[in-house]
């Protein structure tokens, strides 16, 4: 029942991209920039929406550009370089098999792709997100734990190492808690995957594209857990 | 009636200090005291025998007075048994209705005046209360503008915990992942040192909190 929840509030989540999308992009913008910048962002907008992005990201890296006082070619500039990249997260998530990835799962894609993830390990955390895991929470998770220091191989492989064991999707997302907890009593990122993962003592982290997590090892009831 | 004792003898009487202990001028004190004490200890307390009837008689006239009784009837809890049998089907239908509903709330053209409230509804059901503290000694006003209000700097004001440099603001935000920063004096954009952060693509660093169900903050 619980699975049934998250699945239904992902679902619902999923959702929120694709109706902002089918709204005018140049009322969002109106009064936020000023009307050239508005216009360009439009017409880049209404490409990415015919590729099948999202284009809620990209109305609110206009807007954030806006706020934050940044001239407009170079709020234009961010927009097209984040454009580029929800493309490669959808060519990521594609070729992981998903014909048609949903909007969270694009975006999600984008940020992981953000936090120095690879487009490779994007499609492969994918690939090992089958069901009950979804592939935009997982994504969101290695790319926080990224986000944090740690290592985005070793991250991986700590996340793919529990969907391996079919742990609780609920403990995928105390990861990121768990890490900063522990580099707060001084852990590097590095080691903190260590203690809450003994496995990635292993050389966990140094396995290629492919080869997390997937190795016969001693049965751990909760080894991401000190 | 109080007897003055002497300070060294009340110690005595407390157990601090023994007869011995006393200087021979107060002994005699002492062992009046200690004889008293010890009269009043072991004499043994009786009570009226009318006492327990007298007493029950009133309990009996309190409990049997009609006004405490129907308050006892009125105020008194009681245990309710609640049995809901719901159909699958109309599980899934109620939740494609509310799918639905949200779907033409938000399909809905709208000005951009009318997009907060939009999302304001929607956070209602699906949010999560996030703290957002920093720490910032000498600013004189700090907000949080992120992705949930549209990076508008004036939308969330943090308010100072004393004078202790710390800022702090809780804030309702719907379930997802948002990217935000503080602003400091109006001018200063600062990432939460205390949370992961990405490139802004502007020179700068943004803050990313994603809310989930279960109250879940990665």
């Amino acid at each position: 029942m619980k699975a049934l929840g998250l699945s239904l509030a992902i679902v619902l989540a999923a959702g929120l991209p694709c109706a902002v999308a089918a709204q005018d992009v140049a009322a969002r913008l109106d009064a936020r920039v000023p009307a050239d910048l508005a216009h360009a962002v439009q017409e880049i907008a209404r490409d990415a929406a015919g590729r099948g992005l999202p284009v809620e990201p990209l109305i609110q890296k206009a807007i954030e550009g806006g706020a934050k006082g940044v001239p407009a070619p170079r709020v234009i500039a961010a927009v097209r370089q984040l454009a580029a990249r929800l493309d490669e997260a959808q060519s990521a998530v594609r070729s992981a098999g998903t014909t048609a990835p949903s909007a969270d799962a694009i975006e999600s894609g984008a940020y992981a792709l953000n936090t120095g993830m690879t487009a490779s390990q994007v499609s492969e955390l994918v690939r090992a997100s089958r069901p009950p895991y979804d592939p935009a929470v997982t994504l969101r998770v290695v790319a926080t734990l990224t986000a944090l220091g740690v290592p985005a191989p070793q991250g991986l492989a700590m996340v793919e190492h529990m969907i391996s064991e079919r742990r609780a999707p609920s403990e995928l997302l105390d990861l990121p808690s768990e890490v900063q907890a522990a580099t707060a009593r001084g852990a590097t990122p590095t080691e903190a995957v260590q203690q809450l993962d003994p496995q990635q003592q292993g050389g966990g982290a140094t396995h290629g594209p492919g080869q997390h997590g997937h190795s016969p090892q001693p049965p751990s009831p909760h080894p991401h857990k000190p | 009636m109080t007897t003055p004792y002497h300070g060294l003898v009340k110690r005595v009487l407390d157990g601090e200090l023994t007869l011995a202990d006393l200087p021979p001028e107060l002994r005699a004190e002492g062992e009046d005291a200690l004889r008293l004490l010890g009269a009043v200890d072991r004499a043994p307390v009786t009570l009226s025998p009318q006492l327990d009837a007298r007493v029950m008689a009133a309990v009996r006239r309190h409990a049997q007075s009609p006004l405490r009784r129907a308050w006892r009837a009125v105020a008194a809890p009681r245990e309710i048994e609640l049995r809901l049998r719901i159909r699958p089907w109309a599980l899934w239908g109620g939740a494609l209705a509310a799918a639905a509903a949200v779907a033409l709330l938000l399909g809905r053209p709208t000005t951009p005046g009318a997009t907060p409230s939009v999302v304001a509804g929607v956070a209602a059901r699906d949010s999560v209360f996030v703290r957002f503290v920093l720490y910032a000694p000498g600013a004189k006003r700090v907000t949080v503008a992120g992705t949930f209000n549209q990076w508008d700097q004036n939308a969330a004001p943090l308010v100072p915990a004393g004078t202790s440099g710390v800022w702090t603001t809780t804030l309702a935000l719907p379930i997802g992942q948002h990217q935000y920063a503080f602003v400091v004096d109006g001018r200063r954009w600062v990432a939460d040192p205390a949370a992961p952060a990405v490139g802004d693509g502007f020179g700068r660093r943004n803050s990313v909190v994603a809310v989930t169900t279960g109250a879940r903050i990665l």
